[in-house]
């Protein structure tokens, strides 16, 4: 099944060109990663997936063109992190999960005991608990990613787009939250496409991947695939030895 | 590019002929005196020429680009694009000294303005660095400070200038800001001003951009953040101040200088910080043109200072299509939110409950000539028809505006939003305005009529402009204040008519609910309360808009309806609430603050507290404009300032979190 189905995407701001006819399927039911060396155009692709930026050629998610979606059931479809959260002024870390309800109830709709459960689902799955009452601008940074990763989850969307959710947390956390999405997607059939930076991680915790560099697509393919040092020469441009852990996972590091 | 540079050759050309223009209109070039100007060799025109006109040109160039000077740095210090020399209260402080030593001690002002108006603005701007230093001279919390001090000293201001009558006239003339020149000191003094005050912003250039990352940033960088943001104001100030001094308040050039050379790519700090000066002049000095080439055509003298918006208004709005984004305001956290109140709702409840106590108190307590007594039964019932609309219509009013202002704070992100800004109030008041001028004998209904239909045009032209695409809050703020200048450089000119129907409208721009009927308190009151139900309704929108719109667009929420929306709601609130006491600055900007202040946070119940806040500030306000002045009355919206501005300072230099 394809998620996403991307051809021919051009996106442009004035004066550059940010994608260059991009062409890809992405699958359903399966974390995919995004990789690519910085200013490649992977946060572009997907604000461009969740309709925060606009392109040229077209775009299928879940065989609707984007465009074609309504506000609401795209919002109950998909849910999007984006890379830079803004400040919450005030606002506790319940509080601002709790809107990732929104696309359920709307703006007068009753919060109801499923949002209840959803809200508590979320913050029991990221881990945010202990600082449910808390302010969300008083938190770490790695607390504070939690918290809006909890918003996303709260949303219960098939689709997750997350730009770099896992930036801010320490490793054990990096561990935790990947996992989690990899669970959500091969449990209950949702996906997921994350921007990730670090391959070993993409490699570990990912079914597919997609790379970029300069705004064009120069790689897609499964994680053995992607664990090849021509393949991340290519996108990275700089050599990489490939080492295998005893228990078969390949690990990449510059030589 | 090249369209930018065509632009940026014919409009200094354009400015150039239309001063040639009021030269050779004042005197015919063939009599044009020589130089150096001896006033012994000149006739009696060639000297008005030399001494008057020439000076009065060379005076707009200058203090024009004193304040685009100013107003450019304030702009990039306070990270806010709204941000001008009256945010900090430098001008209206400087004039309420004015009028101060006019009135009680005028023989202070043998040795000039200069040294009054400055210490006016000296003492303004203590004040709000007196807060400041606790916070590094946070943005958020100058702006408040300073947005205080301006509506304080403003307040009282006015109701010192109506309490005196006629005397005073020559001030509100002085407060609209005039050019005229008897010699060429002035330009001298401005002119050390522009060059002193040009050398520090360039010396202070870089810092400020190492600042423009932000503060941990900054500090990082080993820059002292303190100081450099006070050296930055301390400059903005004296540039401000010095131009108040010499000429009087000149409004918008501050503000919109630096906006359109933002707007036509000057983007970067260094070239804004010298390409806003260069605008300032050209703005001040085709108004100032314009004007002299007025007062010669119809023999009225207007105040050019004040009559700026009418220029710069429109050429704003025109430019705004092209404005860049800039950094969100508040981003900074350096004002650790006050401490949540646990249980909200109860507290919610309380205040209420108080507020109605006390109206029954207010009712209860009268002021006869022979002291204060609670009034026996006989009276209170023949006060109350009296009293009780008059009290209604000023709680209404306070609930509206409050909400007007918390929505539109939620809104734009940014704390300056209030409702004036929505530049509903501007258009309600040039209606009135208008109607007023127009009209011989103007009826109640005439009145109000035009009250309500200048407020919708303005509300129109704004959600039109804001149901617009991807229309970043930042505009639709600017095109609020630009049009609420342009409605005020309007009245500024009735008023500077020296008509006596201008103290009417003086009258009913400090607010008043002496004149309202049973009725109007009534529909005030439904209007508002429906307003206050509608935005309760509209409390997701209000807790998700702050975030951006990346985020809430993500959830799914319309974001045009959502804000065409919002905006009309707060604009009915304010339009209504201006018919009915006048356009009053106090309550909507201040009242979210002091909700926020005091603990309330969540979306919907920061919303019912700005609304009961604002209620019980402008129930007080109107029983403290009934008694002190007693048999006389005083404009509400002092009352509301001298109320609820020490209350707030005091909140603001608490030490917190």
């Amino acid at each position: 099944m394809t998620l996403f189905r991307i051809r021919n995407l051009c996106v442009d701001v004035p004066g550059r060109r940010l994608l260059h006819d991009l062409s890809t399927d992405i699958p359903q039911g399966t974390v995919t990663a995004l990789i690519g060396p910085n200013g490649s155009g992977k946060s572009t692709l997907l604000k461009t997936l969740a309709r925060q930026m606009n392109g040229s050629g077209s775009v299928i998610f879940e065989g609707r063109e984007l465009s074609d979606w309504a506000r609401q059931d795209f919002a109950r479809r998909l849910a999007f992190l984006p890379q830079n959260m803004p400040p919450a002024e005030g606002m506790t870390v319940r509080e601002l999960i709790a809107l990732g309800r929104y696309p359920w109830h709307g703006a007068l709709g009753r919060f109801g005991p499923g949002d209840h459960d959803a809200v508590a689902g979320a913050m029991l799955k990221c881990g945010v608990e202990n600082f449910a009452d808390r302010v969300v601008d008083s938190l770490s940074g790695g607390e504070r990613q939690r918290s809006w990763l909890a918003m996303s989850v709260a949303q219960q969307a098939g689709t997750l787009l997350l730009d770099e959710p896992i930036s801010a947390l320490d490793i054990s956390h990096q561990v935790e939250v990947l996992s989690l999405l990899r669970r959500m997607c091969h449990d209950q059939n949702r996906s997921a496409v994350i921007v990730l930076h670090d391959v070993n991680m993409a490699a570990r915790f990912c079914d597919h991947v997609v790379a970029l560099r300069g705004g064009r697509h120069v790689f897609e393919g499964t994680t053995t695939s992607l664990m090849q040092p021509d393949a991340l020469g290519e996108i990275f441009g700089l050599q990489m030895q490939i080492l295998t852990c005893a228990d078969g996972t390949p690990v990449a590091f510059p030589t | 590019m090249n369209r930018n540079s065509t632009v940026s050759f014919a409009v200094p050309a354009a400015t150039f002929a239309l001063i040639i223009a009021v030269l050779v209109t004042e005197l015919p070039p063939g009599r044009w005196p020589h130089l150096p100007f001896l006033p012994g060799r000149m006739v009696l025109d060639q000297i008005g020429f030399a001494f008057g006109t020439a000076p009065r040109i060379a005076i707009a160039l200058v203090a024009g680009a004193v304040l685009g000077l100013s107003g450019a740095m304030l702009q990039a210090v306070l990270r806010n694009p709204i941000a001008d020399p009256s945010t900090l209260g430098i001008s209206s402080g400087a004039q309420l000294a004015l009028v101060v030593a006019t009135i009680f001690v005028p023989d202070l002002l043998v040795h000039g303005r200069w040294p009054i108006a400055m210490l006016g603005a000296a003492c303004a701007a203590a004040i709000v660095f007196a807060i400041g230093p606790r916070r590094a001279f946070a943005p958020v919390t100058l702006v408040i400070a300073g947005m205080l001090v301006s509506l304080m000293s403003g307040a009282i201001a006015t109701a010192i200038t109506l309490s005196q009558g006629e005397y005073l006239l020559s001030l509100v003339i002085w407060s609209g800001g005039s050019l005229v020149q008897q010699d060429w000191s002035g330009v001298r003094s401005l002119g050390a001003v522009l060059v002193a005050g040009l050398a520090a912003a360039l010396v202070l250039e870089r810092p400020l951009r190492v600042l423009s990352i932000g503060v941990g940033g900054a500090s990082g960088l080993g820059l002292n953040v303190a100081a450099i943001r006070f050296a930055v104001l301390a400059v903005a100030v004296v540039l401000a101040g010095a131009v108040s001094a010499e000429l009087g308040l000149i409004g918008f050039v501050g503000l919109a200088a630096p906006t359109i050379a933002r707007a036509i790519g000057f983007n970067s700090l260094r070239r804004n910080l010298l390409a806003a000066p260069l605008i300032g002049a050209l703005v001040l000095s085709v108004c100032d043109s314009l004007v002299i080439l007025l007062d010669a055509r119809l023999g009225e003298m207007f105040p050019t200072g004040a009559v700026t918006g009418l220029l710069g208004g429109p050429l704003l709005i025109a430019l705004l299509a092209k404005l860049q984004g800039s950094t969100p305001p508040g981003t900074e956290n350096a004002e650790p939110a006050a401490a949540r109140i646990r249980h909200p709702y109860r507290a919610l409840l309380l205040i209420a409950a108080l507020l109605l106590v006390g109206v029954v108190l207010l009712l209860l307590i009268g002021r006869l000539p022979s002291g204060w007594t609670v009034l026996d039964w006989e009276h209170f019932m023949s006060f109350l028809p009296m009293r009780l609309p008059r009290l209604i219509a000023a709680g209404a009013a306070g609930a509206a505006l409050a909400i007007a202002g918390a929505l539109l704070q939620r809104l734009t992100a940014n704390p300056l939003a209030s409702p004036e800004v929505l530049g509903v109030a501007g258009g309600a008041s040039l209606g009135y305005g208008l109607a007023v001028f127009a009209t011989a004998a103007p009826s109640a209904l005439m009145l109000n009529g035009a009250t309500v239909s200048g407020g919708i045009v303005a509300l129109v032209l704004v959600a039109v402009f804001v149901s617009r695409r991807d229309m970043p809050p930042e505009r639709i703020l600017l095109a609020g204040i630009a049009v609420s200048a342009f409605a005020s450089s309007v009245l500024a000119a009735l008023m500077a008519t020296g008509d006596p129907r201008a103290w009417r409208i003086l009258g009913w721009l400090s607010g008043s609910s002496a004149a309202i009927g049973m009725t109007g308190a009534v529909t005030l009151a439904a209007v508002a309360a429906s307003m206050w139900m509608a935005a309760a309704f509209a409390a997701r929108w209000l807790a998700i808009m702050p975030l951006g719109a990346g985020v809430a667009g993500g959830l799914g929420v319309n974001i045009p309806r959502a804000r065409l929306l919002l905006i009309l709601i707060a604009g009915t609130a304010t339009g209504v609430a201006t018919i009915f006491v006048g356009p009053l600055s106090f309550v909507g900007l201040m009242a979210p603050h002091m909700a926020s202040r005091a603990g309330f946070h969540g979306a919907s119940q920061h919303l019912h507290a700005t609304a009961l806040i604002g209620t019980c500030l402008m129930v007080c306000a109107d029983f403290g404009a009934r008694m002190a002045g007693f048999p006389y009355e005083l404009p509400l919206g002092l009352f509301a300032s001298l109320i609820g501005a020490p209350w707030l300072m005091a909140t603001l230099s608490r030490k917190t979190g």
